[in-house]
């Protein structure tokens, strides 16, 4: 017994010791290679002449701009006549009619808490000055999310209905979810043009799949019991359908419309670059000048304005607890201070007001359904009843309708709200701007800043830079179809090839390998960082909570903000490029290494240190190896997020596909922004595929 | 039910959205805003103008200026844009089909399609060249260009190594080829492209309190000439080139090195461009006209970069200013 496991001890060790011999001779033949070539390596000329996709690209888009573009331009100008009115509508209005409008469904929805936390949100787009812009981005968001739900939902109906459509789904809503969100923006620019139009269409299709996905799944998930005592009252399928599965479902719907919404709002701020406005717009014209305070502004709108969204949709999601009758409800504080007589004696006020506010709104509404159901039941009784109860049941929105309606009415007859109030204005941008100032020149500062770009640049960046695009590219190829080979198989091993001749064909074999190496040196940057952070984390509950706030706030922040405080402290270049990526795509390396190390499960590291393990043997021997999964994971989501980002760094001065992209986008010339794009793409999704296969190799090697 | 509640509250009030609506629909026009802060303010006095005098509502859009620019007004999805610079744009020959005025007389002729509108000159009278500091000109003993080969170390940075750096034109859409200018001019320089304009200024700026020699490639009107001594390095005058032979595939090479890029750039009349058919509509006959007087001075930019960026006051709120305190100034433009 004990002879056989050490047998295998050794011939897993001895395993072990070829698969490094070989991943280091692999290396060293690299590292010879790469000291052979005098420039970069190039792909063959005559492949790249022959292959001209760029060229091709753009004679597609000349046949569709001759042929095809009045029917896009149908869409795109009734998208924009849509949008224009959303947006006159929020830019004309008072400013207290918006502000209402956002803060009684806020407070009706989520109650007092979120209602002013939205009028806090409103205040500071007004105070900063963000007003016209925010109201552009939510006009934006609104009428994508709009149209988004409107065909998810369709979509995702018809996918629970019909297996056969589901499964062509699948695989379709698999590849969107893995795309970078930018992906959609370039076809969207080739088919409709620049603007809110084409912004709208690539958010909405941006933002399906988990709308699609949720309905699909709620329905599916409706009990076997429920529909089969509808069928036996004889509901036939469409009753079945709406009547039953879908209102059951709509938990799940709303959980799907939560994540439209968050999605939306981040596509819609990148659309900037498309042309579509906002405070993506104005975010990018800080950046371009460097005001780091406006850039900032600009970044906490978008930030609490995500927040604000996503609570919103989430609280109709939630189900109401349910407080016993002898506790007084809170409104305000957290529910669990009840025990506190101060926290009760604050709460008395607006318990009080609640109770006014509501008998108030039953009272009025009361008084309209009755007058509705008077004026009504001269021609028909029934329907009368029907309208009393329809009006009676909605006490908080007629009364909501009511303010609004009043507002208006004040505004248009007796005093003019007009646009937000200059005298309550306050800027932010300036202090910002001296803290920052004051800090960068600060001589110590200067020096950190000054050793960590050398380090980074002349240490990692540019071996890495130059090593990579020295290696023959046939070399580079073959390396990773033969990981793909061993770690997925012979078909993606044959994909992968596929995949890399088309970027070395393209021509831009050089700058894919500069944004690889950029990509790499980020994620080791991000390993470096995010691990400890997970390893603290997952021993301290405090730390652990606090860093989940601010992970969550990093997460709904759309990418580009990431390159404000880089600027702010290392000014422009490739290093700092790099530092932004590493700043955007630390969050999962850091969740995922805390949940790797809490769930090993607490019997491994009791006996291990029952054994007599120290803290760093348990951690090292024990946890570690059975958390690389969750690392992997981890790693795979960095590295996507990492490729994500290769698009916005051309603005603080990154260098490779990305600059490729908006060097395409500034000449008009659709193919080479196309080609790096989908280069991007290419190289994001080999390494996804090859992470992911090899995390399921380590589970199952692990018994997981 | 709460859910069903809040979906038709949501629903009702997208009806009242569209329900209140009643407002009369103003002119619209839409702009692209340019990328460095002279460009800015020239079309940010243009859009203050329309928008006072005419009652014009006007979009204003980020858009990396460059030939992509040159496009997207000519498909209409953008209708003006400001301050063009002839020696950078590489689609005004094929795109224009008018003259160029300034003051009455001639100073550019197109030829192209006409799929874009020669608006009118924007006033401002463009110059571009490469720049040293003059304690760096005075210590080195710099007169030209040619003196920089050999103090090339001194311009060198940890990430052009042996070479020398050229902070150069920021954008990639400008086309400015600086590289190329270097390369056929035998500068052994690397052009560093920072991406933005306040990139490459804060950069220089920097190294101009440390008191490092640089080399900048700069334009005026621009304020860093106002804070800080600098003193070109007179590149080879600009000549024109025959542009049937000289091309990208023949190496812009047979101007020999007289030839652009191997020259510096021309002196540039800056103008407005826009879609030919928004400003061949009646409703924008104004607009038009407008765009045909206006003529913004040199020195009134200037005056108004040195608020924006080094006061660091907003755009919009300078412009303002200027436009409240020299109605002598633009009220011509307006017959």
């Amino acid at each position: 017994m004990s002879s056989s496991t050490e047998i295998i001890k050794k011939s897993s060790q001895s395993k072990n010791i070829i698969t490094y011999l070989i991943v280091g001779l692999v290396f060293l033949v690299a590292l010879w290679l790469s000291t052979q070539n005098e420039g970069p390596s190039k792909f063959p000329k005559y492949v790249t002449d022959q292959f001209t996709f760029t060229a091709w690209v753009n004679e597609g888009e000349d046949f569709l701009k001759k042929n095809y573009r009045w029917m896009t331009k149908i869409v795109a100008g009734y998208i924009k006549a849509c949008y224009y009115f959303v947006e006159d509508f929020l830019l004309d209005s008072p400013w207290l009619l918006i502000a209402t409008i956002i803060f009684l469904p806020c407070l009706i929805a989520g109650g007092l808490r979120l209602g002013l936390y939205s009028l806090f949100v409103v205040y500071f787009w007004g105070a900063t000055g963000m007003w016209e812009p925010s109201l552009q981005t939510v006009a934006l968001m609104g009428l994508s999310v709009l149209l988004c739900v409107f065909f998810g939902f369709i979509l995702g109906v018809l996918c629970s209905q019909s297996d056969r459509f589901e499964n062509f789904m699948k695989p379709v809503l698999d590849t969107m979810q893995v795309m970078p969100a930018f992906v959609y923006l370039f076809p969207a620019l080739f088919f409709f043009g620049i603007g809110g139009a084409p912004a709208i269409l690539a958010t909405m299709i941006y933002g399906m799949p988990p709308i699609i996905r949720l309905t699909n799944s709620g329905i599916r998930q409706v009990p076997a019991q429920t529909i089969e005592s509808a069928t036996a009252f004889g509901s036939n399928k469409l009753q079945l359908l709406f009547k039953i599965k879908i209102p059951l479902s709509l938990p799940s719907i709303m959980m799907g419309i939560n994540q439209v919404i968050m999605m939306a709002l981040a596509l819609v701020v990148l659309a900037c670059f498309i042309g579509a406005e906002g405070i993506g717009g104005q975010v990018w014209q800080a950046i371009r000048r460097l005001d780091v305070g406006w850039a900032m502004e600009g970044g906490l709108c978008i930030l609490f304005m995500a927040i604000m969204f996503d609570r919103f949709s989430m609280s109709f999601s939630k189900t109401e607890e349910r407080i016993p009758d002898d506790v007084q409800k809170f409104y305000f504080l957290p529910q669990s201070w009840a025990k506190y007589s101060l926290a009760r004696i604050i709460e008395q006020p607006i318990k009080i007001s609640h109770d006014v506010i509501k008998y108030v709104c039953l009272f009025v509404t009361g008084l309209i359904a009755y007058f509705f159901q008077f004026l009504i039941s001269i021609f028909n009784k029934r329907t009368a009843n029907d309208i009393k109860e329809f009006i009676s049941k909605r006490y908080y929105i007629i009364p909501s309708f009511i303010v609004f309606f009043l507002i208006s009415l004040i505004d248009t007859y007796l005093v003019s709200f007009g646009s937000f109030p200059e005298e309550w204005k306050l800027s932010i941008r300036q202090p910002i701007t001296n803290a920052v100032e004051s800090l960068t020149v600060n001589p110590g500062f200067i020096a950190f800043t000054k050793s960590l770009r050398a380090f980074v640049y002349l240490n990692l960046l540019r071996p890495l830079d130059v090593f990579l695009t020295h290696i023959p590219w046939w070399y580079t190829m073959a390396v990773f179809v033969a990981l793909g080979y061993i770690t997925v198989g012979v078909r993606f091993a044959i994909i992968t090839a596929i995949l890399l001749l088309f970027i070395g064909a393209c021509g831009i074999w050089s700058q894919s390998m500069i944004t690889l190496s950029s990509v790499l040196v980020s994620v080791a940057l991000c390993f470096v960082v995010g691990v400890p952070l997970g390893i603290i984390a997952s021993y301290s509950e405090r730390f652990r909570n606090i860093q989940n706030v601010v992970l969550d706030a990093m997460q709904t922040l759309p990418y580009f903000c990431y390159l404000i405080p880089v600027l702010m402290f290392f000014g422009g270049g490739i290093v700092s490029a790099v530092l932004a990526t590493v700043i955007y795509s630390i969050p999962p390396i850091v969740r995922l290494t805390c949940l790797g190390l809490t769930q090993v499960s607490g019997t491994y590291s009791e006996v291990s240190r029952s054994f007599g393990g120290t803290l760093i043997q348990t951690l090292r021997k024990i946890k570690f190896p059975l958390a690389v999964p969750s690392l992997v994971i981890g790693f795979n989501q960095t590295v996507i997020m990492a490729f994500a980002m290769q698009i916005v760094t051309p603005l603080i001065g990154g260098k490779g596909l990305g600059l490729e992209v908006f060097n395409g986008l500034a000449r008009s010339d659709t193919g080479r922004g196309l080609a790096a794009g989908i280069g991007i793409v290419l190289l994001a999704i080999i390494i996804d595929r090859i992470t992911l296969a090899w995390t399921r190799k380590q589970r199952e090697a692990l018994g997981l | 039910m709460k859910l069903s509640k809040t979906i038709s509250a949501l629903f009702l009030s997208l009806v009242l959205l569209v329900g209140s609506l009643g407002q009369a629909h103003a002119k619209r026009l839409h702009a692209a805003i340019a990328d460095w802060t002279g460009g800015i303010i020239t079309c940010e006095v243009a859009v203050a103008i329309l928008e006072k005098e005419y009652g014009y509502k006007i979009k204003q859009t980020v858009f990396p200026s460059g030939t992509g620019l040159w496009e997207a007004i000519a498909a209409g999805e953008l209708d003006f844009a400001c301050e063009s610079w002839p020696s950078y744009a590489e689609a005004d020959s094929v795109m224009l089909n008018e003259d160029l005025i300034y003051e009455g007389k001639v100073v550019g002729s197109y030829s192209g399609d006409g799929s874009v509108d020669l608006l009118g000159t924007a006033g401002i009278i463009g110059m571009s060249d490469y720049w040293i500091p003059k304690y760096a000109a005075d210590e080195l003993g710099i007169k030209t260009w040619k003196d920089l080969n050999k103090h090339k170390a001194k311009f060198a940075t940890i990430e052009t190594g042996s070479k020398g750096r050229l902070i150069g034109c920021p954008v990639a859409g400008w086309n400015c080829h600086d590289q190329k200018r270097l390369d056929l001019l035998g500068i052994d320089f690397q052009a560093d492209e920072l991406g933005t304009e306040a990139a490459a200024i804060a950069e220089a700026k920097a190294a101009y309190m440390r008191k490092e020699p640089f080399l900048l490639y700069l334009w005026s009107p621009h304020w860093f000439f106002g804070e800080y001594e600098m003193v070109g390095v007179q590149l080879p005058d600009h000549k024109v080139c025959d542009p049937d032979t000289f091309t990208e595939a023949n190496n812009w090479k047979d101007c020999g090195t007289k030839g652009w890029p191997a020259t510096g750039w021309a002196k540039d009349y800056t103008m407005n461009y826009g879609n030919p058919a928004t400003f061949a509509k009646a409703e924008h006959a104004d607009a038009k006209k407008f765009f045909e007087n206006m003529s913004l001075q040199n020195i009134d930019q200037a005056k108004m970069l040195v608020e924006v960026d080094i006061k660091k006051r907003p755009v919009k709120e300078v412009v303002k200013e200027w436009l409240d305190n020299n109605p002598d100034k633009w009220k011509p433009w307006l017959k």
